[in-house]
């Protein structure tokens, strides 16, 4: 019990560090300095103390979103396998977790709409767009991991692949790894989906729809945006590739489990990173090439734990 | 023994290509085909007489006899044609020197695919020939330069090899049913193998293996609606190719088909379920030709739905089954390949005097090129089923089989879409034959030679046939029933 | 953790549908080839596998001659029609890459359906590599779908190739690889069509200066 929440506690506080080290690192590839990894902390604490301006024709969506989004997302937190292979899988499993990231996402969307900006629409209608391949992508590709473990609760998942080793898994679970992996990209608004530092009409996506937002409402914004990202790059170390996690309750598994979890997110991280800087970001009506690749290499996961392994 | 037969068109071809001088590359490849008929016709004789040959790899038993001497007759024929043809394609400026000598040295290698497929026993290695079948005749169906030529050729190439691919899903499936009875032995791909161990095959195997096979190796018979490559290849070949495409191409395909159709009879699921499928396919073909020959504009594809609808016609007799509709379609495969070849001789003729392939630009043939139009009326009239012309025998044959198996939906089908097609195809020859030629055509003597005697020998054949099947072939195509018939196999 | 070789032989076919998906959705013609190469060479690794388990000899000798032939000979000569006839980097698709996508996923699901009952129930074949027939069906079906979804010759080609590669890989599933001559034979095949069609290709652009197929609609009725 105390080991779930101070795992959920971890997950959020860790946020802003990778937030940090993705810039970092994408700067040292870009041969800048760039900013120290504390810097979205000290961006957060800005914002904290700063008033918020709001538009006279929003309502109250405009102002509920961000709390909305913030709790939905700690509740995902709640969800996740970080260190120790069980959750609070009473409060739901990976269903429940998709659809509080969709409600966190739909709120985002009917807010940006709300304030009656040109740029809060546009971002809307591009977030849906892209949202409507990747939610099946995400859906499916956990799902093909559930098969694999038959079990819906993430942590039982993270649990029984552990334990139960390569033989079953390996194709399904490759399959469906890259697709969440082209999925974390598209729903954490990284490039080639969408750039995170940009805020020119012609290439926003996720930032349209924060555009609005301003002191205390942003800061809970940028939590619930950096909480996600972490939240999907959990995912994909602990139900994707969980071994090094802790299994039962004991010191040793436990420093393992946080060491491996540790070294599990830098390296993504990095590789986000690397391939942020990389590739271009691809205008908005090749997305859905990409997107549907991601797609089928799900359907494929799914199909192939029947074609391969149900014997 | 049997590799002398497919040696002689390999050695003709390596001697073609140093010769330099037409003439000699003429004669070489003339003699050559006369070789290789007499050496069929000395093998076939075996055959016929002693029963079958059985060399391993090579193996000939009544039906593939029968084939090979199809192939080797009509190869002879058209290489014959093709001297004063391409001569004169020659003297028109259609093609070079150069494209002459390569004409003839794959138009040998074609042959010599074909005679592989007919005397093949394993079933890969027909299937690499039938494979090769298409690869060795693109050359001569894209022979010309034109644009026309390349697509035909282009498309003649893709759509056989897709249909040619998947034929070979449906050899791999049989093998596999045929390993588990067998084991891994080197015989196991041979079809007497299989066909004598053709009841303790897997049934379920064998029923997708023959849906692939019918659909592969039919788009090579040009069995609807896998056809689509037929009209522009034989129409865009030049004239004796079309006449070999037509003629026996077509066939040995179809032998190919029947090799599996035997196995798959032999088998639990009967002769019903294969021999369904290919009257199927077989009336679908002729309604498809009969549709596309009553909207013909250029008269070389008219033939090639011609032979469409006598494919069609020849699997619907194999699939009615009993005496006479497989007695009928054996019958039947002879007489459409020498009344085909001897309508495209004809059309050749025309083609080459008037320079054009449209329908409604040829008039009055019996007064420009009298003999030609008359032979080819004669030959219009045997294709259609006229009696008393061997094709309207055959015809007759598989009718009285339909009806004899009791199948009458198939057989009304197939009388009305043959009246259908009769109707249509005499008008166009109607009226191409008759009527008055267009003022523009320069008054020229026809040429007689050769080609014309050989077209009379044709037509005087159907028609002979058509009166009395003489004992010989009768008691040849009496041995190739009786290996339908299972247990019944000579 | 251990690798038993069902995992590799599994994860090979995974990968060669998976490159087969990649090459439909990808968008430039010298990917393609590569893809096709990559194809070739996990369908060798995993004929010898196959080879290994079995101790079949004579899949060794075919392994290396896919690995070779079709992972390096035929892309070679691709890449050299390719370049001959300068033509444009695209793959010219009729059917957009999502939709592709999409119908390529119905068609490994109807592969799938197709092949199950002779996977699953009939106990009529026995080799371990029974799951790849699927996987080998599929591949055909897609590469199927290629050659008419797109518009240059070359593709076509491709489509070709990919579907022979899909046979092959039924041809290991269930009968452990034809006899040798047979397979000696057909490689010759595909390589002969090969040479024909990328002359054929040749001439297209010679005459059409273009080798978009769609432009070969004189001939119709």
């Amino acid at each position: 019990m105390i080991v779930e929440v101070l795992q959920t506690i971890l997950l959020v506080a860790i946020a802003p560090l990778i937030t940090g080290i993705i810039r970092k690192v994408k700067a040292y590839l870009q041969s800048r300095t760039g900013p120290s990894i504390l810097q979205p902390y000290r961006d957060l604490r800005k914002l904290f103390s700063k008033g918020s301006v709001v538009s006279k024709d929003a309502s109250w969506v405009f102002t509920i979103t961000p709390y909305v989004c913030l709790s939905a997302i700690m509740v995902a937190a709640l969800l996740v396998p970080v260190i120790y292979a069980r959750t609070f899988g009473f409060v739901g499993d990976l269903i429940v977790l998709i659809y509080l990231l969709s409600m966190m996402r739909f709120f985002m969307a009917l807010a940006a709409l709300d304030t009656g900006s040109a740029f809060g629409g546009m971002g809307s209608s591009r977030e849906m767009y892209i949202s409507s391949i990747v939610e099946p992508t995400m859906l499916l590709s956990i799902f093909a991991m559930a098969l694999v473990a038959g079990t819906t609760s993430l942590g039982n998942i993270a649990d029984g692949i552990a334990t139960n080793g390569w033989d079953l898994v390996a194709p399904t679970l490759l399959l469906a790894a890259a697709a969440f992996f082209i999925a974390t990209l598209a729903e954490n608004a990284r490039v080639p989906f969408d750039n995170p530092a940009t805020h020119l009409e012609l290439t926003m996506i996720h930032e349209a729809m924060l555009l609005e937002y301003s002191g205390k409402q942003l800061a809970l914004m940028e939590i619930s945006s950096m909480t996600k990202l972490i939240i999907f790059l959990a995912i994909l170390s602990n139900v994707f590739f969980p071994w090094g996690i802790a299994t039962d309750l004991t010191v040793l598994s436990l420093t393992g489990g946080l060491l491996a979890f540790l070294v599990k997110v830098l390296v993504l991280a990095v590789t986000i990173a690397v391939i942020e800087s990389a590739t271009a970001k691809m205008r908005l009506f090749r997305l859905p090439n990409i997107l549907t690749v991601a797609f089928i290499l799900s359907l494929l996961a799914v199909m192939s734990f029947y074609i391969l392994g149900a014997t | 023994m049997i590799e002398y037969i497919l040696l002689i068109p390999l050695i003709i071809a390596a001697l073609c290509y140093p010769l330099r001088r037409r003439a000699l590359v003429e004669a070489v490849a003339v003699a050559g085909s006369a070789v290789t008929l007499i050496a069929s016709l000395s093998i076939s004789y075996e055959v016929f007489t002693t029963g079958t040959l059985d060399e391993g790899l090579l193996y000939m038993d009544a039906l593939s006899a029968y084939v090979l001497l199809l192939v080797s007759l009509v190869g002879l024929l058209a290489c014959f044609y093709s001297i004063s043809y391409l001569r004169r394609e020659l003297e028109e400026g259609e093609i070079t020197e150069l494209k002459l000598r390569n004409y003839y040295i794959f138009f040998q290698l074609f042959v010599f695919t074909m005679l592989l497929v007919t005397v093949s026993n394993n079933l890969g290695i027909m299937w690499i020939a039938i494979e090769g079948t298409t690869l060795a005749s693109a050359y001569l169906v894209g022979l010309y330069d034109r644009d026309t030529s390349i697509e035909a050729a282009w498309k003649y190439l893709v759509i056989c090899s897709v249909g040619i691919t998947l034929a070979l899903l449906g050899t791999i499936i049989v093998y596999a049913s045929s390993i588990q009875v067998l084991g891994e032995e080197s015989n196991a791909l041979n079809w007497s193998t299989l066909q004598a161990n053709a009841s303790a095959l897997d049934p379920g195997l064998l029923k997708i293996s023959f849906i692939f096979i019918l659909v592969g190796y039919g788009t090579k018979v040009g069995l609807s609606p896998m056809h689509t490559w037929l009209p522009d290849a034989h129409s865009q070949a030049p004239t004796p190719v079309s006449a070999l495409l037509s003629g026996v191409l077509l066939n040995c395909a179809m032998y190919g088909i029947l090799r599996f159709h035997m196995i798959v009879s032999g088998s639990s699921l009967g002769a019903g379920f294969s021999g369904g499928l290919l009257l199927l396919f077989g009336i679908i073909s002729v309604a498809t030709a009969g549709a596309f020959i009553i909207m013909a504009k250029d008269y070389k594809r008219m033939l090639a739905y011609s032979s469409i609808e006598h494919m069609g016609i020849i699997a619907i007799g194999f699939g009615f089954g009993g005496f006479w509709g497989i007695f009928g379609a054996l019958f039947h495969m002879l007489n459409h390949a020498l009344a085909k070849t001897l309508l495209f001789f004809g059309a050749g003729k025309v083609l080459q005097r008037f320079h054009t392939k449209d329908i409604d630009k040829v008039h009055g043939l019996i007064k420009v090129l009298p003999v030609t139009g008359a032979l080819l009326l004669g030959g219009g009239l045997a294709i259609t089923g006229c009696p008393p012309f061997s094709l309207f025998l055959s015809e007759f044959m598989i009718m009285v089989g339909g009806l004899s198996s009791q199948n009458y939906l198939g057989t009304i089908l197939y009388i009305v879409l043959l009246i259908i097609v009769f109707a249509a195809f005499l008008k166009h020859i109607g009226g191409m034959v008759f009527g008055e030629p267009l003022l523009e055509e320069r008054p020229s003597k026809e040429r007689r030679g050769t080609d014309v005697v050989m077209m009379a020998v044709l037509l005087i054949a159907i028609l002979a046939l058509g009166l009395y099947v003489p004992e010989f072939l009768n008691e040849v195509l009496d041995q190739v029933y009786r290996l339908f018939v299972p247990g019944g196999g000579a | 953790m251990a690798f038993s070789t069902t995992t590799i032989i599994d994860g090979l076919a995974a990968a060669i549908l998976l490159t087969t998906f990649i090459a439909i959705a990808s968008n430039r013609m010298f990917s393609l080839v590569r893809l096709f190469a990559l194809q070739s060479v996990a369908l060798g690794l995993l004929a010898m596998s196959v080879a290994s388990i079995t101790g079949a000899g004579h899949i060794y000798a075919v392994a290396v001659l896919t690995i070779g032939i079709k992972g390096v000979v035929i892309p070679w000569m691709l890449l050299y029609v390719m370049d001959k006839i300068r033509t444009t980097k695209e793959v010219e698709p009729l059917v957009s890459i999502p939709l592709s996508l999409l119908l390529c996923g119905v068609l490994t699901a109807v592969a799938f359906y197709i092949t199950e009952p002779i996977i699953f129930t009939s106990g009529t074949i026995t080799t371990i590599t029974k799951n790849c027939l699927a996987i080998s069906l599929a591949v055909v079906l897609i590469g199927f779908y290629t050659m008419i979804a797109r518009k240059k010759a070359v593709t076509q080609i491709m489509g070709l190739l990919t579907m022979e590669n899909g046979l092959f890989l039924a041809a290991i599933s269930v009968t452990y690889g034809m006899p040798m001559i047979v397979e000696l034979g057909i490689f010759f095949d595909i390589l002969v069509a090969v040479l024909i069609m990328g002359m054929f290709a040749f001439r297209i652009n010679k005459t059409f200066d273009s080798v978009d197929t769609t432009i070969l609609r004189r001939l119709h009725d």
